[in-house]
């Protein structure tokens, strides 16, 4: 008895989620090695990939390829130009961008290009997973953790938090540690 | 009287904080009981639970429960949208329905103003009424949970007492209704429910609180150590030091307190776990109380289901939903109720099943209960000759102000709430205005704004739904950030921000009321549930009285605001859902989810419907339970003192058994 098997398109080589996680340090503010540490339990940055990929196609490839073309400048540089932070209009592919920002920061997909209004932000179209929810960048901007997954212990709230490096992000200031 | 053996020495009908606690002190004493619960069963671990959380695009209380429905991506609701409440055998009121219409909305209400004023040019909230001042048609913002546990899986853990002056406001200051408990009474009842919830708290921190009257009994001690205020608290606590109010401001309707009232922040008493407690882990400040403590550091009313079901005198029958309580003379007979189940695709079956107790206790919530007890008897009512079941209906409107403190007092860390400014709920003000506690969120502008998502999308889109992103200058466009720009903004700004929710000892009104959703004349139901039965109809307004108190709360908040150097951001709405108009200043009102006075408690059976002991006046075997009982809102949050009458029912219930 044969049974016939239809082949899974190859993996997404790893450095290309490399790529893809180079340019989200720079457009996120955290460092490449937070977003994708070298043991890295979680995998985020290829969930993400293949999810942006899944949503949008090869917009995705075309913003990464134009992250390629300026991956050497300083990071906020890149940023502001890939986000295109001093335009009025910002174009599909910064929104898309804005969105890699927004997956990062909140762990859920926001539509390219549909805006909050009434006071309040745009639903997301979904959380991408529970581990998307609690890894957002938002919670260590913040200094804190996830809403409904804290990692301290009893009585931390009545102290003060570490500082904003020991939460991974470089501040540029040389404090980082 | 029914001439065969009751099944059952007592049925409880609800398996929330009531039914849980009398369930347990009854199978504790040996007494046979079934909870009949209307919904899903408790689950084994609240992993599931945990997973809706995360996963649901709005983070409201309702969003973990049940698995249902709500849930983007669950078996029955593959696309997250709101459900249909004819289509569900126990649909309940949620934060996403409120001001919709009853193919979203259970709770069936008023249209909102702007709604019924589409084409107004000019939105305003609805007039008062000439004689009364009262505004009308509000919609009721509480919601509750109909599953095993109830509505309090999602309480907050606040565990605050009651003031004397609070359960005595007809007789000190000519307002509202007395309850008829004794004080000290409710003192012992309050330290029962103290020991079986767990709170943490310490009476010497209490005691500056004896200038509003509280006190506690001589050597009284709180089950664990008290949890430590959060930097915001802190940073508060500080700022309001010597602060002083007036117990009225000037146009005050009736009369004026010119006292001046010291404001000081307190730390909460809290139902949450300071040290192992009942086999429970301690808080790790989760900062997630509502919608669901992750941990059970938070007491729930399931940690009192599992003590009942040990008992092993206590049986449950989950998804069974009561619609009659059959009455003879003065005595209920029977409990009818329909046992459902639900296929992977939805199809919904029922079975139509009865069972009999020598007594009944119902425990469904103050809004299910008052259904229930106008259902009965072909919707004729039962225990409803006083005309008050339904009547009254109260929560705390919560008056929520938000600011930006000048430098980082790190929200967002922390249990919810853990401290609170409660010096101002009594004095001679109560005369003239609704009295109020104040909360102390840490919990940034999570509950005012959404956040941190609105703040982060308005950084990284361009767009000011926060307010903290005007377009620089004034004109043009507000600005978008990323990279480590965007980083330190965010820092700046969540870490800066708070709030403030002001809850007010409301007016029991005769006219804010829960009926039945019924044709008046054929008695035909215009809206149902899966199930069949007639949903609940809300008419809600608000009166001067407790209007007057909006207006001292937010005259108090740009006080504390002043004093910390902070920059309000709060907003009033108009048209919408919880906006009114009052002295020509906007308010926004949201619900607590505390809902009181459906089935009031009173000496008097001709003007209430339970006695001190929640027993009804006309059903003598029957025990109508919970914060429905409640003849004042009160200016504690009701959840200990609720727990407190559940036992004084419990004792009174177990006297009638060995009669």
């Amino acid at each position: 008895m044969t049974r016939r098997t239809v082949p899974s398109p190859p993996p997404i080589p790893d450095s290309e989620i490399q790529d893809f996680a180079d340019m989200s340090a720079a457009l996120t503010g955290f460092e490449s090695n937070v977003l994708k540490p070298a043991l890295d339990p979680l995998g985020l940055s290829r969930i993400y990939y293949e999810f942006a990929l899944a949503q949008v196609g090869s917009a995705m490839t075309t913003l990464l390829n134009a992250y390629r073309a300026i991956k050497t400048q300083p990071a906020q540089q890149i940023a502001d130009t890939l986000l295109e932070t001093s335009s009025s209009s910002p174009s599909t592919q910064a929104q898309l961008a804005q969105s890699i920002v927004a997956m990062w920061y909140l762990g859920s997909w926001y539509v390219p290009g549909v805006l909050g209004g009434g006071g309040f932000a745009p639903p997301p179209l979904q959380v991408i997973s529970s581990v998307a929810y609690t890894n957002g960048l938002v919670w260590r901007v913040m200094q804190s953790h996830p809403m409904g997954y804290s990692a301290f212990t009893f009585g931390y709230w009545s102290q003060q938090p570490g500082s904003l490096s020991s939460f991974g992000v470089n501040t540029g200031n040389g404090g980082g540690q | 009287m029914s001439s065969t053996t009751p099944q059952y020495d007592v049925v409880i009908l609800g398996a929330g904080v009531s039914g849980n606690l009398i369930a347990k002190e009854l199978g504790l004493a040996g007494k046979k009981v079934l909870i009949l619960e209307a919904g899903l069963a408790v689950p084994d671990s609240r992993e599931e639970y945990m997973e809706n959380f995360y996963l649901a695009l709005a983070k409201t209380p309702e969003s973990p429960y049940p698995a249902l429905a709500g849930r983007q991506g669950s078996k029955l609701n593959p696309v997250g949208e709101l459900p249909d409440p004819a289509t569900l055998p126990t649909p309940r009121a949620t934060v996403l329905s409120i001001g919709k219409a009853p193919n979203v909305s259970y709770l069936v209400q008023q249209e909102p103003f702007n709604e019924l004023h589409k084409n107004d040019p000019n939105p305003q909230n609805p007039p008062a009424d000439p004689k009364t001042g009262d505004v009308r048609g509000l919609q009721f913002s509480s919601t509750f949970e109909r599953n095993g546990g109830g509505t309090s899986w999602h309480w907050l853990g606040t565990s605050l007492r009651e003031l004397e002056n609070d359960i005595r406001l007809e007789t000190k200051y000519g307002h509202g209704r007395d309850w008829p408990v004794d004080y000290t009474e409710l003192q012992e009842l309050w330290g029962l429910a103290e020991r079986e919830i767990g709170v943490a708290a310490s009476v010497a921190q209490q005691e500056p609180l004896e200038v509003v009257g509280l006190k506690y009994p001589s050597g009284y001690q709180y089950p664990m150590q008290a949890i430590p205020m959060s930097l915001v608290d802190q940073a508060v606590s500080g700022a309001v030091a010597g602060l002083q109010v007036p117990g009225t401001l000037p146009n005050t309707p009736g009369g004026s307190d010119p006292t001046l009232y010291d404001v000081f922040v307190s730390p909460t008493p809290q139902g949450r776990n300071s040290e192992p407690y009942d086999d429970r882990r301690v808080c790790a400040g989760n900062t997630n109380c509502i919608p669901i403590c992750p941990i059970q550091a938070k007491w729930d009313p399931t940690v009192t289901l599992g003590k009942a079901l040990d008992t092993g005198k206590v049986t449950v029958s989950y998804q069974s939903v009561a619609y009659n309580v059959a009455v003879e003379g003065k005595n209920a007979t029977r409990v009818d109720y329909y046992q459902w189940s639900r296929d992977d695709k939805g199809n919904l079956t029922k079975v139509s099943k009865s069972v009999t107790g020598k007594l009944y206790v119902l425990a469904c919530h103050a809004i299910e209960n008052a259904k229930l007890l106008l259902l009965s008897n072909n919707q004729k009512g039962i225990a409803n000759s006083s005309d008050q079941v339904g009547r009254n209906l109260m929560d705390h409107p919560l008056y929520l102000t938000w600011a930006l403190a000048p430098q980082p007092i790190f929200g967002y860390r922390g249990p919810l709430a853990t401290s609170g400014i409660e010096s101002l709920r009594d004095g001679e003000f109560r005369k003239y205005r609704a009295s109020f506690r104040m909360e102390i969120g840490n919990e940034g502008w999570n509950f005012s704004k959404g956040d941190p998502y609105t703040t982060t999308m308005d950084f990284i889109q361009g767009t000011n739904n926060s307010n903290v992103n005007p377009p620089p200058g004034g004109s043009g466009q507000p600005i978008r950030l990323g990279g480590l720009k965007l980083v330190q903004q965010l820092n700046n700004i969540f870490t800066r921000q708070f709030r403030i929710a002001c809850m007010f000892d409301q007016s029991p009104l005769a006219d804010n009321r829960v009926t039945l959703d019924v044709d008046k004349v054929t008695g035909k139901p215009n809206n149902v549930d899966g199930l069949g039965l007639p949903r609940p109809k809300v008419e809600y307004g608000l009166d001067p009285y407790t209007m007057e108190g909006f207006r001292m709360a937010a005259y108090v908040c740009s006080k504390v605001y002043e004093r910390m150097g902070a920059t309000e951001f709060t907003i009033n709405g108009v048209g919408g859902a919880g906006d009114f108009t009052y002295q020509g200043v906007n308010y926004h009102y949201y619900g607590a989810g505390h809902v009181v006075g459906t089935h009031r408690m009173g000496v008097d059976p001709s003007s209430s419907v339970v006695d001190a002991s929640q027993r009804s006046h006309d059903v003598q075997n029957m025990w109508i339970v919970g914060s429905g009982s409640f003849p004042t809102v009160c200016t504690a949050n009701p959840t200990l003192t609720l727990m407190g009458l559940a036992f004084k029912s419990a004792r009174s219930i177990l006297a009638a058994l060995g009669s």
